[in-house]
């Protein structure tokens, strides 16, 4: 019994130190694995079409090319991703244009790099058998829409809302599939499908047509990154603009990547997403200058915004130090000096 | 006069002294390592944003307040009830406790939501919530104290021939009130906690705004003092609720029960007596 039991181990150390040795050659990539820079990239909600071309850069092995080894974090709501950026616990974020503005507005030393959406899938869902079409129609209903998002407060400010209870939202569209008076927030490529396949009847209102149009699904760092490791900034750019363009072309991989860590998104929504996502990317100065063009009217046009319904002071609103082009790729030269 | 002083030097100091601490740490704290104010903002600049939006802050309070004290009432009057059938009948009390230590356990935020779809948003889904939060300490005080009587009593009700009726009402009643009273000290906080859970998921529509709400929007907009500024609100609002809930069971206590702090004397000349019947 001993003896076999010492036979036993004697062989399994041998097979231990062969499968050392024989690892041995194959340990030459992941050295070079090693090499490559750690980065985590902080996103502000749970993993979805809205964050596609960063996990498109992941899955396609672009940030890898660009020698950063990417952990991107979900988020899910109230996840301080500002804070977490500000203070370095993550080096990169996921956040809308205004949350810059109102981060920038509390000194937290952060800078918006690259705005992927140039439209905001920020939408209202009304049911079509209540005959709304346009946002001055909404009377006499209950809407359901965030307190602690900026769009809520201006939507609040620029429209009547004769008879309106603003409620907030509770995260599903279970309460518009059961209740005819009632609208709600979404985004374009998501709530409105989900309701669609259970079985309602839901009609987009993008609050952008208003006016209200941040940048979405921004990418972020810390002005002290920014600072100190300017390339590895312009290397995670880069990889994540390509992210995008590829995610345009070609979502399947991607997607099945995202339906992995978030299962609650099937893939037929993603697929959906994904198409419903590439008219908010692709608009008029992002054809011309490049995915994710950022431009000073419209941070300052945001701001102006934010101030005018009471959401941001004066005195404290920072448009131009809240994001940079800088690091953005090919940039013709006549846009620098327009942006600058 | 002396009275005063002295509770003023005995029961007030000691908290406000600590407090007066708390808040010179924190304000040296926050300058000392210069933390930043979307982390923590200092007093004093919570104290400012509380004095830019006192009127909000007001009316949150009174909304929330209103509220948390209609789910704390309607709890009182449920959770009582529950205690009384639970204390006439084991069978019941076997069958259905086991699902009052659910509503103790339940995740509120989880169920939150579906609060608010069943009872719908408003004031109602709000008070919902409260009601779910503050019924469970009520519920086991009532039914502990309308069951855990002197045995030495319940024999000498027996003795006299008493109906199950009146040893209800004359012996585990008064018996039930200091742990309804315990009870309702632990729950009006816990309902200052559910209406602000309730409006950040329920909200009041049109009808206003709470506590709840403010917090929402400052945390969205990363306006930390003024966050700050809504949760110390909510405190205020939970102490003062406790210290009123324990002022009116103290008057309670005082006034019809043996239990009050002044008649221990009769309380054990009570029991003496009846051990003496009893033998």
């Amino acid at each position: 019994m001993s003896m076999s039991v010492r036979c036993f181990a004697g062989m399994a150390a041998l097979l231990l130190l062969s499968t050392a040795i024989g690892c041995a050659p194959n340990d030459k990539p992941a050295a070079t694995d090693g090499a490559l820079v750690p980065v985590t990239l902080q996103l502000n909600w749970y993993p979805e079409a809205e964050h596609g071309g960063y996990y498109a850069a992941q899955v396609h092995g672009y940030y890898r090319d660009a020698g950063l080894d990417v952990t991107i974090l979900s988020g899910g709501p109230d996840t301080p991703v500002v804070q977490q950026v500000a203070r370095q616990s993550a080096m990169f974020g996921v956040v809308n244009a205004d949350n810059m503005l109102f981060a920038r507005a509390q000194q937290a030393p952060v800078v918006a790099l690259f705005a992927p959406l140039q439209t905001s899938p920020r939408c209202l869902i009304v049911h079509e058998s209540s005959g709304i079409t346009s946002f001055d129609q909404l009377k006499d209903m209950t809407i359901a829409m965030s307190p602690s998002s900026a769009f809520t407060h201006f939507l609040q400010h620029e429209l009547p809302l004769e008879g309106v209870r603003v409620v907030p939202y509770s995260g599903n569209v279970a309460q518009f599939l059961v209740n005819r008076d009632y609208a709600q927030q979404g985004y374009v490529f998501s709530e409105p499908f989900v309701a669609r396949k259970a079985g309602g009847d839901p009609r987009v209102l993008l609050v952008s047509d208003l006016g209200f149009n941040p940048y979405t699904s921004l990418l972020f760092t810390s002005d002290a990154l920014v600072a100190e490791q300017p390339q590895l900034v312009e290397k995670m750019v880069a990889a994540s603009v390509r992210g995008w363009q590829k995610y345009l072309e070609s979502s399947t991989e991607t997607n099945r990547r995202i339906h992995d860590v978030n299962p609650e998104m099937d893939l037929d929504i993603l697929a959906f997403g994904a198409e419903a996502i590439r008219p908010l990317v692709l608009n008029d100065d992002s054809r011309r200058l490049g995915i994710g063009t950022m431009s000073a009217e419209r941070w300052q046009t945001l701001a102006e915004q934010l101030i005018e319904i009471g959401q941001l002071k004066v005195a404290e609103a920072q448009a131009d130090r809240a994001w940079t082009s800088k690091f953005l790729p090919q940039q013709p030269a006549d846009h620098r000096a327009t942006t600058d | 006069m002396k009275r005063v002083t002295a509770w003023l030097g005995e029961v007030a100091a000691p908290p406000l002294v600590f407090f007066a601490l708390v808040v010179v740490a924190w304000q040296a704290a926050t300058s000392l390592w210069e933390i930043p104010a979307y982390l923590v903002p200092s007093p004093e600049r919570v104290l400012a944003a509380a004095g830019e939006h006192v009127a909000d802050l007001a009316r949150a309070s009174l909304m929330t307040a209103g509220g948390a004290l209609c789910g704390f009432l309607l709890s009182l009057i449920v959770g009582t009830a529950a205690g009384l059938v639970f204390s006439q009948s084991r069978i019941i009390e076997r069958s259905f406790y086991p699902y009052a230590i659910f509503l103790q356990t339940v995740p509120i935020v989880a169920i939150a939501p579906l609060v608010v779809m069943w009872c719908g948003n408003g004031f109602g889904g709000v008070v919902t919530v409260a009601f779910i939060l503050s019924l469970f300490p009520i519920v086991t005080n009532a039914t502990a104290g309308l069951k855990r009587v002197d045995a030495s009593l319940v024999e000498l009700f027996e003795i006299c021939n008493a109906s199950r009726w009146q040893t209800l009402v004359k012996l585990r009643l008064p018996n039930s009130v200091p742990y309804l009273v315990a009870g309702a000290r632990i729950s009006c906080g816990l309902s200052v906690i559910g209406a602000i859970v309730g409006e950040i998921f329920a909200g009041y529509g049109a009808q206003g705004f709470g506590l709840g709400y403010l917090i929402n929007m400052n945390t969205g907009n990363l306006d930390t003092a003024y966050a700050f500024a809504a949760v110390i609100a909510a405190t205020l609002l939970s102490i003062a609720i406790f210290v009123a809930v324990t002022s009116l069971g103290a008057t309670v206590l005082a006034r019809w029960h043996i239990a009050a702090p002044r008649n221990d004397t009769t309380r054990e000349a009570l029991a003496t007596s009846t051990r003496r019947n009893a033998r």
